[in-house]
């Protein structure tokens, strides 16, 4: 317990030695130019300020998240109900697998980034073009880890349920599906924090609103402050999805 | 047909069986790809998006003459190979830089106490969200490409080693200690091989992450890159350009993955089977 305490105690310290070393450089010495690389109280200040200030990109913070959010869990929800039985109907049905996979494995390589311009071409720069790539970016993952999830079933353990009589619906839902979850889950994992950086990149190159959207204005408008606001709070956004998963995931999974 | 799924034993000339399925995987297969093939076909010829979307028999044509002919500044060719000395730049450092501060963290409570914090700081901001502030620090140039792609990728490949070099068995470690093995013969006998089959999976995704990365930061802002290629195709309303890029994309990308997949079974043989 004691000794836990102490590594924290590291921890804690590492990072305040940071932030001390950071604001001496830049607001105590000005060894760094503030334009670029902004002091942490200057950056403070301007989360501060953003909170309210629709200036200069045309939203408050809160705005800004709210939009973003909007966006990606729609796509992320979309693509978890399309992606999920897909995978699973491939990892379980051979005829399904014969189709499907080739094709799957061609598609595959291509990251969600790359279909931003034809997407919006086809549905515009408006919700549903943005929806579309956060849906495709999240499709990919849930379907290769249904699947894999699925073929890595214990065939003993489909055995067994076939020898009790258990029809084939049942071996799927009692058996097979149980015992894939946490590939579900790395699936889930995986397709949010790919779908969140598919988001910042389709909100970079073409939206009004968002928290890319944001950075990039602030970007051309050099406002080095907002700019980590907005990256900081892109970072949290983040984590908190992975804590939340985490969280189900121990809540679901549990024993395995 | 209910039961074909698994059947548990292979009965009546398992060789022709074999050669009956590889063709019945090739033929559906095949019929899958040609029907995605056929509906795009179809879509862009006589659908509304057609008038945006030219259909594969004008695509992949086109697509094997961006090699000879130059799309901007390069070929084909020239773009995947400026594209992928970026991803070499930025993700070999990485590699190092990861695999280096994985085993020290997994390996030193002291120094994960020290240097955790700031990996899992840095680690839930997508590398895309680096590229606006690396514009402005290193500005539009080479630097900033291999910087973002850099950041990107080391957290990825150091959390991954660092599970590796965690998890080592303390019984092995203390077997070749008893054994009279120095620090340094422990390490490079014990340890790092332990630690193989973690730093590839943290290769392999930060592998196919620093692809995706230096697409978007070259579609964001660059002269040349597959990502160029894609953007300067949708900026000048030619979708052939930008659906010849994504087909770039793709093969190069499934190209990198089984290149590294081919290493790892070699340096890791001891994990198949």
């Amino acid at each position: 317990m004691k000794k836990t305490l102490k590594f924290h105690l590291i921890s804690i310290l590492a990072v305040l030695g940071f932030v001390f070393f950071w604001y001496l450089m830049t607001d105590v010495l000005h060894r760094v130019n503030t334009l670029i690389l902004p002091g942490p109280v200057d950056v403070f200040r301007a989360f501060l300020n953003k909170m309210t200030n629709t200036r200069p990109d045309g939203g408050t913070l809160p705005e800004h998240t709210l939009s973003s959010l909007k966006l990606v869990l729609a796509g992320y929800s979309l693509g978890i109900l399309v992606g999920m039985p897909l995978g699973i109907a491939m990892g379980w049905s051979k005829w399904f697998d014969r189709f499907f996979r080739p094709l799957f494995d061609m598609l595959r390589p291509v990251p969600p980034v790359g279909w931003i311009p034809l997407v919006l071409i086809l549905f515009g720069i408006g919700m549903s073009g943005k929806v579309f790539i956060i849906f495709f970016s999240t499709l990919m993952p849930c379907i290769l880890n249904a699947y894999s999830g699925i073929r890595q079933v214990n065939p003993t353990h489909l055995w067994v349920a076939r020898t009790f009589g258990a029809s084939r619906a049942q071996q799927l839902f009692r058996v097979a599906l149980p015992s894939a979850i946490p590939s579900l889950f790395t699936g889930l994992r995986v397709a949010l924090s790919t779908s969140w950086a598919t988001l910042v990149a389709a909100e970079m190159l073409a939206a009004q609103k968002g928290l890319g959207y944001m950075i990039q204005t602030n970007r051309m408008l050099a406002n080095a402050d907002n700019i980590l606001v907005g990256m900081l709070l892109i970072g949290v956004i983040g984590a908190i999805f992975s804590l939340i998963l985490g969280l189900l995931e121990k809540q679901l999974a549990k024993g395995r | 047909m209910k039961h074909k799924g698994n059947r548990p034993v292979n009965r009546a000339r398992p060789g022709r069986d074999a050669r009956r399925e590889k063709a019945l995987n090739f033929f559906c297969g095949a019929a899958g790809i040609l029907t995605f093939l056929a509906l795009w076909q179809l879509g862009a010829t006589y659908s509304r998006f057609g008038r945006f979307i030219p259909g594969p028999i004008e695509v992949i044509p086109k697509f094997f003459l961006s090699f000879t002919q130059p799309i901007g500044v390069k070929r084909m060719g020239g773009h995947i190979l400026a594209s992928l000395a970026r991803v070499a730049a930025g993700y070999s450092l990485a590699a190092v830089t990861g695999i280096a501060v994985g085993i020290v963290t997994g390996r030193s409570r002291v120094m994960n106490a020290l240097l955790n914090p700031f990996i899992e700081l840095i680690r839930p901001i997508p590398g895309i969200a680096w590229i606006p502030i690396s514009i402005l620090w290193f500005g539009t140039g080479e630097t900033g490409k291999v910087f973002i792609i850099f950041i990107s990728t080391f957290t990825m490949i150091a959390v991954s080693v660092h599970q590796g070099a965690s998890s080592v068995d303390p019984a092995l470690i203390g077997a070749a200690k008893m054994l009279g093995a120095s620090r340094s013969r422990v390490f490079f006998t014990v340890v790092l091989p332990s630690c193989v089959p973690q730093i590839f999976t943290g290769l392999q995704t930060g592998l196919s992450l620093s692809w995706m990365v230096v697409l978007a930061a070259e579609m964001i802002r660059s002269e040349f890159g597959v990502g160029w290629v894609i953007t300067a195709g949708n900026n000048s309303y030619n979708m052939a350009q930008v659906l010849v890029g994504i087909i770039a994309i793709g093969i190069i990308g499934l190209v990198l993955a089984n290149a590294l997949r081919a290493l790892e079974r070699r340096l890791c043989a001891w994990k198949e089977g």
